[in-house]
């Protein structure tokens, strides 16, 4: 009961901060927005048995990326851009893609919903904490995902200084 | 109240999915196209966590942790080139930057 | 795990509650109480107290968003330290050396950051 109401509460953040971000014509309040809905999502993960997850993801999206994007509005100095107008004429494929997804999700609906809905999921890791559990799953099967992990990083750090500063 | 089941979790996914590419799609702002890309990412991240609970097995949530890294590393990279952009052209909009040469 | 899980997080629901409902209710009591002053000095935007000094929207330089670039990439760095050190014991030596591979690519890429200079906040005389 609780669960339910607690999900429609996080999916209406998630998806009402999603189309403000997208809609709003400052780029600053597209970014606050953008942190509602991610919130919302964090707030999905903690009802997922996610906990970990829910942590990085406050963490790392809210407290890093969305900062890195309002730094990167302060620089930029859009003024300008909010007097413009604000979409370009792409509305036809942006239709078409509407168009596919409901269609999807009717197809979805009327043949394969079925095999879903009997999935109450079941709890990960029987006496573990989540974090623990993810770590060792994370530090046995994904050990070289996460080594190329730091490679992408490295790459990253490299491109972002080389894309940003003026003379190297 | 039907209880919560994997696919209430799908539909949420393949809303804020399709919020994200209407974001990408028709903004002119480059930074806003950026947020939507994490729309987007975000949701393919709801969809990995309703099946890994489904499932019972943590990979998918695993799988997440990878997607905020490379989503940390995109947003990086992008907003750099970005500011590189706006350094030579003086503009945001991704319709004014449409040579390959200039 | 409990069997009823979101009561297990009903303190920090409490809490959320409780911040919103102070940090709502300060607003709403001091717009419907306080007493309303409009003169150039008081819309003035709020600067330390002292006389405002160009535009709020000014362009910032680009340090800043390099630096809030290291911090992210370091930040992801300890998102995966965090569930090394909880499994640390069981990983043994083995996950130790593999931590030490993915610490020393990380640094590779600190000491780019540095031999390019992007640590110097002030232009050295260069």
């Amino acid at each position: 009961m609780l669960d339910t109401a607690l999900f429609y509460i996080f999916a209406a953040l998630t998806l009402g901060g999603g189309v403000l971000t997208i809609t709003r014509r400052s780029a600053v309040h597209s970014a606050i927005w953008l942190i509602t809905s991610l919130l919302g999502v964090a707030g999905l993960y903690l009802l997922q048995r996610a906990e970990f997850l829910a942590g990085v993801q406050v963490i790392l999206y809210v407290g890093g990326i969305m900062v890195l994007f309002l730094f990167v509005i302060m620089l930029v100095n859009l003024d300008q851009a909010a007097k413009e107008k604000r979409f370009s004429g792409q509305k036809w494929i942006a239709l078409a893609c509407v168009a596919a997804v409901a269609l999807q999700a009717l197809w979805f609906v009327s043949k394969g919903a079925g095999r879903f809905t009997l999935g109450q999921p079941s709890i990960a890791g029987e006496n573990l904490g989540n974090s623990e559990h993810v770590s060792r799953v994370l530090f046995s099967q994904y050990l070289l995902p996460f080594e190329l992990a730091s490679i992408l990083l490295l790459v990253a750090i490299i491109g972002a200084v080389v894309m940003a500063k003026k003379r190297i | 109240m039907h209880p919560i089941t994997t696919v209430h979790y799908l539909f949420l996914s393949a809303a804020l999915l399709l919020v994200g590419t209407i974001g990408v799609l028709t903004r002119r702002n480059i930074v806003v196209i950026l947020m939507s890309i994490e729309l987007i990412l975000n949701a393919v991240n709801i969809n990995l966590i309703a099946f890994s609970r489904q499932l019972g097995n943590v990979n998918g949530q695993v799988f997440a942790i990878f997607v905020i890294t490379d989503a940390a590393a995109e947003a990086a990279v992008g907003l750099g080139i970005l500011i590189a952009l706006f350094r030579n052209k003086e503009t945001v909009n991704a319709d004014e930057v449409d040579i390959l040469k200039w | 795990m409990s069997p009823s899980y979101p009561e297990a997080y009903f303190p920090i629901l409490l809490q959320v509650g409780l911040a919103v409902l102070v940090a709502g209710g300060v607003l709403v009591t001091s717009h419907l109480l306080g007493r309303r002053v409009r003169n150039k000095t008081k819309d003035s935007p709020y600067e330390c107290g002292i006389t405002p000094v160009g535009d709020a929207r000014g362009r910032f330089s680009v340090k800043f968003y390099l630096v809030a670039v290291l911090f992210i990439l370091f930040d992801v760095e300890v998102v995966f330290l965090f569930p090394w050190a909880v499994v640390f014991r069981e990983l043994g030596l083995f996950g130790f050396f593999s931590m030490l591979l993915y610490m020393a690519l990380i640094l590779a890429g600190f000491f780019f950051v540095w031999k390019k200079g992007v640590l110097d906040w002030a232009k050295r005389g260069r």
